[in-house]
């Protein structure tokens, strides 16, 4: 148990120390706290030198997200760059104004739907999310003129597995569907996941969600309803409930409860 | 007596010394086909009696033909009546032109021409199941030096009757290899499998290439058809909307409905069970325990209710008429390896399958079907259910003796 | 010596795979091979974080008090994991994302805190280096394996790069849809592990029993 017994006696109080035993008491709580305090230095440090790029990177993403669902990403362009062409703005949906509460640039969408003074219970909830904001970032994307091309709104809804988190981008005059994009969901592979396939989301396009006389008509379903073929999406072959999440979804986010009020403010032309 | 002495002759050949000594097994597969094994079983699971494995696996097969021949004619009065329809325009392929050639009609109403346009989906499937399957059982009776089983008659057959007729022969050929290597082969072959064979098969396609499997469009086997299973239509809107399409309850005990091959009809697989259960092939406490499971709790599910999920709403004798539950109950769940071996465990086995296909059914949204994987399900825990009804007879006989 | 660090080296890559032959750490296995470029950076993060682990530990081994030393290999296997999660966060942010959770979870791979207990516990740091190296390639190699099947034959692809044109995308390959879902690495990896049992067969283990055969009747 003590230093004696090693052959060359250690000098000094470190090299004493060193050699010996790890199981005292003294030694076992001076290792603990030593090696707490190294860790945590270092993973600290990491931490805070590594954070403005991970902030970078997620900003990116979702920059990127709203660059696809436009139609203007090419790979390998300037993210940033091309994203200054979109400007942020927090919707109040109910209203459909524009709100001057909050810093669109720095607005958390994902605390708002959390916080009970931001956000509401939903009592009719076909997309199935429970809580909904009473605020949005939406992105307006304005051509060279300056004049408003598209407008970028955020939704989100359950479908079989998962909830699908996507955008959803819109012509100005509130009511030609631009495309459609899902940046993260859970279904099943070559079935539900289909949502993602390209060729699906250009079926999308040019699609309408009013009907002549303003009604909400736009459906994805396997057969074409009494709307007429420019309302109607086909459903992903052999996912049909995913289908139906999608469709409960985009009629939710399009619907009263959603962007609504700010789709009829767009149609009169009144931003 | 020709052939009897021709084997007689070859045989020395593929004994051990022999010439052909590693292609025992083929020899064996031949000779025992043609005539009465010489050998039976002398191990588990069928050590009772001298009731030897062909004997079984001979009786298995012949309960399936009313399920067979339903099978083939009612795919081709599926294909008739939605070629009718669509119209004749959606009618085309080699099996159209070698129906015509024939002089056979598309007459929906002619069962003849039913069955001989079922024929046509049915034989390339069973082909490719038992040529494909047959290679991987001869390289592996080979390669092990046993004998090649005449379990796989049965395996062929079943796998063959849970396709939907439109299944690409690719696809029957990877779910066959599937079914028996992986369901099969890497536990030690016929009898060793804790799993059914056929069932892996089609579970595996039916993971792997969902939109071959499943759906509305692979049922009946006309290009531009789509109509949803009696149990699609009921998961969306109650089996009151049955009625709508046109089903009735007889229509599905019958069996002319959409689905695979072998299960759609009630009655041919009533018939297929009689026989096995008047053989003893097929232990009749599985049959009870599947049913009491099943309309135990689909009565409860009834009774609890639901206002979003209408299948809470299907009562038991729809849940026994539509889709895969009769022709499981009547030749999966009864099949002796894969389910439990004492008499206690053989009602809990059951009983948990018939609970588990209604919970399937019912409560997933993405199984419309649960037959499949609640016996597979079943499989899985028929060990673990002897060994506990083992262990509680051991305890109950030791606290007597105390 | 030079002999025994390529044993070190080489010895996990098949004669003693952590995953097809000790069994360890499938979790993850199953989780993050359904594409090459995500199976390769948990290769490469599995490897960092089990060869640093193991080097640390061994330096520390004749001071680590034996009463609290799973904790203390605990607190250095979790600062490197949070290290190499943080980095990948900052310079390899889709991928990151598609492990998710599982780098953090690296704590909990059974290889890392093995190789620590095992072998880095008891031997130099520069065996114990090349060893946690060793193990994490052998992870790693398996991890490709299982990889390259599931991508290959799930989405048609490797690497991301289109190999089998699938036929949503106009081509001719029928992607099997199972091979996407983690289950299907149980029976890729159950497969390796009879492939290499054929190969080596004094991996296979004894028989804990033999079933009776009952003569005559």
């Amino acid at each position: 148990m003590s230093d004696t017994q090693t052959p060359d006696t250690p000098k000094g109080p470190i090299g004493r120390f060193l050699a010996a035993s790890p199981d005292s008491v003294g030694k076992t709580i001076f290792v603990a706290v030593a090696i707490c305090l190294v860790a945590s230095m270092i993973v600290s440090v990491a931490a805070v030198s590594l954070r403005p790029v991970q902030e970078a990177n997620k900003l990116r993403d979702k920059q990127l997200n709203v660059l696809q669902v436009a139609g203007v990403y090419e790979p390998g362009m300037d993210v940033a760059a091309a994203f200054a062409d979109f400007e942020p703005k927090v919707l109040e949906l109910a209203s459909g104004d524009f709100s001057d509460q909050f810093d669109a640039a720095t607005f958390d969408d994902a605390a708002a739907v959390d916080d009970p003074e931001l956000s509401i219970a939903l009592e009719n909830d076909p997309a199935a999310i429970g809580r909904q904001s009473k605020f949005r970032t939406i992105y307006l994307l304005k051509d060279e003129s300056g004049a408003l091309d598209k407008v970028i709104l955020p939704i989100r809804g359950y479908g079989l597995w998962s909830t699908l988190y996507g955008f959803i981008a819109i012509e100005e005059n509130g009511n030609d569907i631009f495309g459609l994009q899902f940046y993260q969901h859970g279904e099943t592979p070559g079935l539900g996941a289909e949502v993602d396939n390209p060729k699906w989301k250009a079926v999308w396009n040019g699609k309408k969600l009013f009907d002549e006389s303003g009604e909400l008509q736009i459906s994805v379903a396997k057969a074409q309803g009494p709307a007429g073929p420019e309302h109607h999406i086909d459903a992903l072959a052999g996912a049909t409930l995913t289908s139906v999440g999608v469709d409960n979804l985009v009629n939710f986010w399009m619907g009263d409860q959603g962007y609504a009020p700010f789709l009829e403010k767009l149609k009169a032309g009144e931003l | 007596m020709g052939l009897r002495s021709f084997f007689e002759r070859i045989e020395p050949h593929f004994e051990k010394g022999g010439k052909y000594e590693k292609y025992f097994p083929l020899y064996e597969m031949v000779e025992s086909l043609v005539y009465t094994p010489k050998t039976v079983t002398t191990v588990a699971p069928h050590a009772r009696s001298y009731v030897d494995m062909k004997r079984i696996m001979t009786y298995v097969v012949i309960a399936t033909i009313p399920c067979i021949l339903w099978g083939m004619f009612n795919t081709g009065l599926q294909a008739n009546s939605a070629i009718a329809a669509l119209g004749e325009g959606s009618a085309s392929g080699w099996r159209i032109a070698i129906l015509q050639m024939l002089g056979i009609s598309l007459d929906a109403s002619n069962p003849l021409a039913n069955f001989a346009h079922g024929l046509l989906y049915f034989l390339p499937i069973y082909i490719t199941t038992l040529v494909v399957g047959g290679i991987w059982e001869v390289l592996f009776a080979t390669v092990r030096g046993h004998e090649v089983n005449e379990g796989f008659l049965v395996t062929s057959m079943l796998y063959t009757l849970i396709m939907p007729a439109t299944a690409p022969l690719w696809q029957v050929a990877l779910g066959i290899s599937f079914g028996v290597v992986i369901g099969k082969e890497v536990f030690g072959g016929t009898g060793k499998n804790f799993l059914n064979p056929a069932l892996v098969g089609r579970a595996f396609l039916y993971f792997a290439y969902p939109a071959n499997m499943s759906g509305d469009s692979v049922w009946t086997p006309v290009d531009g058809f789509s109509g949803a299973t009696a149990l699609g239509v009921t998961a969306r809107d109650g089996v009151d909307a049955l009625a709508v399409e046109g089903i009735t309850w007889l229509d599905a005990f019958y069996g002319t409905i959409q689905g695979s091959f072998g299960e759609t009809s009630t009655l041919a697989c009533a018939i297929g069970l009689a026989f096995l259960l008047i053989t003893k092939i097929a232990n009749w406490r599985l049959i009870v325990g599947c049913l009491g499971g099943m309309i135990a709790f689909s009565a409860l599910l009834n009774v609890i209710g639901s206002d979003s999920n209408p299948m809470f709403a299907m009562p038991w004798h729809w849940h026994l008429v539509l889709g895969g539950y009769a022709f499981g109950l009547a030749f999966m769940v009864t099949e002796p390896v894969s389910a439990s071996h004492t008499n206690m465990g053989r009602f809990i086995y059951g009983a948990l399958i018939g609970v588990m296909v209604v919970l399937i059914r019912v409560i997933n949204p993405a199984f419309p079907e649960g037959m499949m994987l609640a016996i597979l399900f079943g499989n899985v825990f028929a060990p673990l259910i002897d060994y506990f009804v083992v262990q509680a007879n051991i305890k109950r006989r030791a606290r007597r003796h105390v | 010596m030079a002999q025994k660090r390529k044993e070190l080296l080489v010895d996990p890559l098949v004669d003693n795979n952590p995953i097809t032959l000790q069994v360890l750490g499938i979790c993850s296995a199953l989780a993050v091979t359904s594409s090459l470029k995500v199976a390769f950076v948990m290769a490469l993060a599995v490897t960092f974080v089990t060869a640093f682990s193991s080097l640390f530990i061994s330096i520390l081994r004749s001071q680590i008090p034996s009463s609290i030393r799973i904790i203390v290999q605990m607190v250095i296997i979790a600062s490197l994991v949070i290290l190499v999660d943080q980095i990948l966060k900052a310079y390899a942010f889709e991928i990151s994302k598609t492990l998710s959770v599982f780098v953090g979870l690296i704590i909990t791979n059974c290889i890392v805190m093995g190789r620590a207990e095992a072998f880095a516990m008891s031997n130099p740091p520069g065996a114990a280096f090349l060893d946690g190296i060793g193990n994490g390639l052998g992870y790693g190699l398996i991890l490709m394996l299982v990889g390259v099947i599931r991508e290959l034959f799930g989405s048609g692809s490797l690497f991301g790069v289109t190999i089998l044109q699938t036929v949503n995308n106009g081509g001719w390959y029928v992607p099997n849809g199972m091979l996407l879902l983690p289950p299907s690495a149980f029976f890729a990896i159950g497969l390796l592990i009879w492939g290499f049992r054929t190969w080596k067969p004094k991996q296979v283990e004894e028989r804990e029993f033999k079933i009776q055969t009952v003569e005559g009747h």
